[in-house]
């Protein structure tokens, strides 16, 4: 799966957990840009996304994001290993 | 009163469940009919509960959630735990005195996340009375 489906799938993945269709998800995007992205949208949207992916992340993995570039590449990288 | 249980997200297992069995009483009725401020005659009369095809007063789904409340504070997590979702599907009554049964089954689990999914079904006998599905998040 190339980079582009990765962001496809978690397009939809966001759309899903905040319920809203319109959100962009780019590189660039992070939780100031999302109105249901608190504290509680972020614990849905990572078991949404280890669902959605079939993977596992430690708390330190998800800690050190700093924005949906940095998840995307850990993704991949979960993928790859 | 069950004992008091406190798991960690890392300490649960994806099919890993727990049970509460129970009984409604009159009591429990006439309680929930007052804290609830419901006073439906489905709930509270009976000759009016089998004039809409019931076989008596029905027991509050309100109350069926109120031990889901039990089940996830109690037992499944736990104490260090609280509900942040709750989707529940009637399918048929439960009657006052009947025994009754709410299971709850670990669906999904984020441990980075703290963040539970449990699948519920509550039934009397193998009567199902509803299912459904709770969102707990645990706190570290």
């Amino acid at each position: 799966m190339d980079t582009s489906a990765y962001y496809d799938k978690l397009t939809k993945v966001f759309h899903h957990v905040f319920d809203d269709d319109s959100i962009v998800v780019t590189p660039e995007l992070t939780a100031k840009d999302v109105d249901e992205w608190d504290s509680l949208g972020h614990m849905r949207l990572i078991m949404a996304v280890e669902e959605t992916f079939r993977t596992k992340f430690s708390a330190a993995e998800v800690g050190r994001l700093k924005n949906v570039g940095e998840f995307v590449a850990l993704i991949e990288s979960k993928a790859a290993g | 009163m069950s004992a008091l249980v406190a798991f960690k997200a890392s300490e649960l297992t994806l099919g890993q469940s727990a049970v509460v069995e129970f009984v409604v009483s009159e009591a429990d009725m006439l309680a929930f009919a007052t804290l609830s401020g419901d006073h439906n005659p489905l709930h509270t009369d009976d000759d009016f509960a089998r004039s809409k095809g019931f076989l008596g007063r029905v027991v509050y789904g309100g109350l069926l959630a109120a031990k889901v409340s039990q089940l996830i504070g109690m037992r499944l997590p736990g104490r260090d735990s609280v509900w942040t979702a709750l989707s529940l599907d009637f399918r048929k009554p439960l009657y006052i005195g009947e025994s009754a049964r709410v299971e709850g089954t670990v669906e999904a689990i984020s441990e980075s996340g703290g963040i539970v999914r449990l699948k519920l079904s509550l039934r009397a006998a193998e009567k199902l009375l509803a299912k459904g599905k709770a969102e707990v998040v645990i706190g570290q």
